[in-house]
């Protein structure tokens, strides 16, 4: 039975990928890979983040995490709205500013450098200050150049629960909550620099009780803060609300199954070279743990944003949303993932079409892993098929997709992928909901292969009409009346 | 009896008869091996003390920990015999789903390591399971542990092939049961029952139960779990079949209902799972067959998991005064008051200020003069009346001022005249400048 794992398709996409001949129009006129962006779904996915907030009564920012898609077209639409961006190189910084952002809805994160810093500081964006040293590299440059003192937040690490000892993978970012008083001994040394506004988290994980220790955490420093007379109003929570990529959770289900009973040999492979996806055998016995996105994902987005404010805090015994609403703060979220769900997909051509001796069907196409990178993020989702004649052989095929690099690792998927037909050379692969960090956060240029492009999809006068990414902004120019 | 210590009172659990007009099967005779009677409340007792037993007298000498990948029955069997020796016993675990089990654990001195939850960015180069984690700390502390390895370790087996599997064929008049159905979680008892009941007589059918992989059940490993245990192998079950959650409290709750047995999820889900496979096996019958099944552990430490799944079964009678039957047109004709008027109204003390937040963030910053009565603590208080005078005027602040008309109209409801909300909560009184101070 071919184990198929559908991607969910909201109407908006799939109303996209029902144009198939503007589909392949532009992937031959543009080339393979292509980038589809549908800048208007992120309005949408905006406005659900909202209504969580409202229903918490909580104000605060929702920031768009920039770095899960370089496109223009996404960072301009977002501008037409009321939500902020995170931004964590200057490169991103200079093309929020560009796009229409201005500095109150940006916040900087991540690790910076000194002309990061400067720009920051001498446009008025906020700081998601990393470590001590960050501040005082801040507060230097703000001082040296009789800049207005800078808003920043504190990233806090390390979080300590109480009865239960809680473990938390250790991250690279953020102050220790334990050394809090260091970051407010700097803010205080620093004054006239730096405005303290918050303090902000973000934990790699997707567990709840994690983030209610954290949250908790925060609103200690924060009490902190007031004791020392300081007034910050906000904590940031940074992003994992996650995507649910998948449209049935039996299939997730009977696909991982197999996958472990392939893994102890009691089925065929399912895998190129038997990849275990973090799974091996040892002794008759399943050892390892399943290293993939949990691609399906009921309680994602904002539902999950919805949870964790719902979820009583381990100390004072209370709702979080409760308490951060108790002590007036505002909330920050910084999704990238979630906020691009729906808003976007790529198409690659398929170049060649072959059995091999053993039964394995190889389809090859012009793209490469990086270009659509679900292996590297773990992230199981079939793609789509957009044939350009109706197809030859109808019926399930189960192929592996080899990518255009000459490289021995360049599968786009290193599992056997079911098509719901064979394809032929010449029809396109579409795959879906991959502008959240699967589109081009690891595109290169490696051995001259080109980016791909990015083409902007929007709805404008009851119809779909395109443009460069590059060339997209809100502002629609109407078809003349006939 | 008279025993020199509880671990003494390990095994020997009664074997009793579940009747037929309960499980309504006509040609076969249903036993419960009623594990739920050891001394520490489960069948783990027993795997728990001969995996501890032998190491113990070394283990006290060093002073060593005792360390075990578990979030239930074993973890609470193991802190039970690490405190009567005088040592320290650790759980590790993935998650622990169930609270009053966490909470026994503490109340019994054992420390909690949770692992931390799945990564939401894949790092490929974490592919580690829970298991091996634990033994790289294990490794990385420079001893001084006594792990005692459920889920690979033979005495875990060991323990029902001596013990649980010859008691049942004893009090079958040494003969094994035809059918022997048991849960699969560590997989320890039904191997070891297993293969004991065989030595008597190769024909036992064992049918091992797992869960839905979806659902969750205390005690049950699903299909793809079970594979990472080191005791399982499928060659001990002629049949592996699922059940659910729903299965194993409709289970649960024939059991403590009508049976005088107060069983888990795990024993309900062991006695829904039999009666299911046995049912269509019983209409074929025309001689008398014998099956026993395992009720592993009781029922008082899963109150949370049933109220969770089956609100209906703890439905109580409403109280009065409660704020739920608030409706909006009530709130509507509650009394606001805005930032400047409440102002006013504080400075000439016309009356109480009752501050609904948290206490948390009432002593970080509140109005000058108010106190704190927190919203769950003052809706309890309402149930019992009003917990001032009708004279006594009163103003609540809540954050943004949704709750306090909620409470205000149901003050109202209740008889008080004078009572007041502050439109906008303290979020508005602090937006319009107004002081907040600590103290």
């Amino acid at each position: 039975m071919p184990l198929h794992l559908a991607p969910q398709i909201d109407p908006t996409l799939r109303s996209a990928l029902d144009e198939t001949v503007l589909m392949t129009q532009l992937a031959d006129a543009l080339g393979s890979p292509l980038g589809v962006i549908l800048p208007q779904q992120l309005a949408d996915n905006v406005a659900a983040f909202r209504s969580v907030f409202s229903g918490h009564r909580l104000s605060g920012q929702i920031y768009y995490a920039h770095k899960a898609n370089r496109s223009s077209a996404l960072v301009r639409e977002l501008a037409a709205t009321d939500a902020g961006i995170d931004v964590a190189s200057l490169a991103e910084l200079q093309h929020a500013l560009g796009a229409g952002f201005v500095p109150q809805r940006i916040m900087a994160t991540g690790p910076k450098n000194e002309e990061f810093l400067w720009l920051c500081a001498r446009t008025g964006v906020t700081v998601s200050a990393d470590s001590v040293g960050e501040l005082a590299t801040l507060a230097a440059l703000v001082t040296d150049w009789s800049l207005p003192p800078v808003r920043v937040m504190a990233r806090l690490s390390g979080f300590t629960s109480t009865g239960v000892q809680l473990g938390s993978r250790r991250s690279r970012f953020g102050v220790s909550a334990a050394a809090v008083s260091e970051v407010l001994d700097t803010i205080a040394k620093h004054a006239a620099a730096l405005d303290l506004v918050g303090v902000a988290f973000h934990l790699d994980t997707i567990g709840l009780p994690e983030k209610a220790v954290a949250l908790e955490g925060c609103l200690g420093a924060l009490d902190e803060c007031r004791r020392r007379g300081l007034r910050p109003w906000s904590v940031d929570i940074g992003g994992g609300f996650g995507v649910n990529y998948l449209a049935d959770g039996t299939q997730w289900e009977q696909y991982t199954s197999a996958l472990t009973e392939a893994v102890l040999g009691r089925r065929a492979p399912l895998t190129w070279n038997g990849h275990g996806y973090g799974l091996r055998a040892e002794g008759g016995h399943v050892r390892g743990a399943l290293n993939l996105y949990p691609a399906h994902r009921p309680v994602s987005g904002p539902a999950y944003l919805d949870r964790l404010l719902r979820t009583t805090s381990p100390e004072q015994r209370r709702p979080l949303g409760t308490l951060l609403l108790d002590n007036m703060y505002d909330l920050h979220v910084e999704p990238g993932r979630a906020l691009l769900d729906q808003c976007g997909l790529v198409l690659a051509s398929v170049l060649e079409v072959r059995d091999e001796a053993n039964g394995d069907t190889i389809v090859r196409l012009d793209c490469n892993a990086r270009d659509v990178s679900l292996e590297e993020h773990g992230v199981l989702m079939d793609p789509v098929v957009v044939h350009r004649t109706t197809p030859a052989a109808p019926g399930p095929a189960g192929v592996y997709l080899f990518g255009n690099l000459c490289l021995e690792a360049d599968l786009i998927t290193r599992r056997q992928v079911f098509l719901p037909s064979r394809p032929r050379p010449g029809d396109l692969l579409a795959f879906v909901n991959t502008a959240g960090y699967l589109m081009d956060f690891s595109a290169t240029h490696a051995l001259r292969q080109p980016i791909g492009r990015k083409v902007a999809l929007y709805r404008d006068d009851g119809a779909w009409r395109w443009c460069l990414d590059e060339q997209y902004w809100p502002v629609h120019h109407r078809a003349e009346a006939p | 009896m008279r025993f020199e210590s509880m671990t003494d009172a390990i095994g020997n659990t009664p074997l009793v008869r579940i009747d037929s007009a309960v499980h309504g099967l006509r040609n076969i005779d249903l036993y419960a091996k009623m594990e739920l009677l050891n001394p520490f409340g489960s069948l783990k007792d027993r795997a728990a003390w001969n995996m501890a037993r032998p190491l113990l007298a070394q283990a006290v000498e060093r002073g060593d920990t005792v360390v075990e990948l578990s979030s239930g029955n074993t973890a609470k069997a193991l802190a039970v015999i690490a405190g009567m020796h005088g040592l320290t016993f650790k759980s590790v675990t993935n998650r622990m789903k169930v609270a009053e089990i966490k909470d026994l654990l503490l109340l019994l001195g054992a420390q909690i390591d949770e692992l931390p939850g799945q990564a939401e960015c894949l790092d490929p180069t974490d592919t580690d399971d829970p298991l091996t984690r634990m033994y790289h700390r294990l490794a990385g502390s420079g001893g001084g542990y006594l792990h005692t390895d459920q889920y690979f370790n033979e005495l875990n087996v060991d323990a029902h092939l001596n013990g649980t599997g010859p008691e049942i064929v004893k009090d079958l008049d040494g003969r094994a049961p035809d059918y022997f159905i048991a849960c699969v979680g560590t997989a320890g008892s039904s191997t070891g029952v297993a293969s004991a009941l065989r030595q008597h007589n190769p024909d036992v059918r064992v049918v091992g139960l797992v869960a839905h992989k979806s659902d969750f059940i205390p005690g049950i490993r699903t299909i793809d779990e079970v594979h990472e245990v080191g005791l399982f192998d499928p060659d001990v079950y002629d049949t592996v079949e699922t059940i659910t959650a729903d299965d194993a409290i409709d289970g649960l709750l024939t059991l403590v209902r009508r049976c005088g047995t107060l069983a888990g999820p795990t024993g309900g889900g062991a006695y829904q799972g039999a009666v299911r496979h046995l049912r269509a096996i019983d209409a074929q019958l025309t001689e008398r067959r014998t099956a026993v099944f395992i009720v592993c552990d009781r029922v008082e430490s899963y109150m949370s998991y049933l109220r969770e799944r089956r609100p209906e079964l703890f439905g109580r009678p409403p109280r009065r005064n409660s704020v739920r039957t608030v409706t909006d047109a009530d709130v509507r004709q509650a009394v606001t008051v805005d930032v400047a008027e409440a102002e006013r109204w504080i400075a000439e003390r016309r009356g109480l200020v009752v501050d609904l937040r948290s206490p948390f963030a009432y002593q970080a910053l509140h109005i000058d003069g108010s106190i704190n009565i927190v919203d769950e603590l003052f809706a309890e208080l309402l149930h019992g009346g009003l917990p001032f005078g009708r004279r006594q005027p009163v103003l609540l602040v809540c954050p943004v001022g949704e709750k306090s008309a909620r409470y205000a109209a149901l003050l109202t409801r209740m008889g008080h005249p004078d009572v007041r909300s502050l439109d906008g909560g303290i979020i508005a009184w602090r937006d319009a400048g107004a002081e907040l101070v600590r103290d």
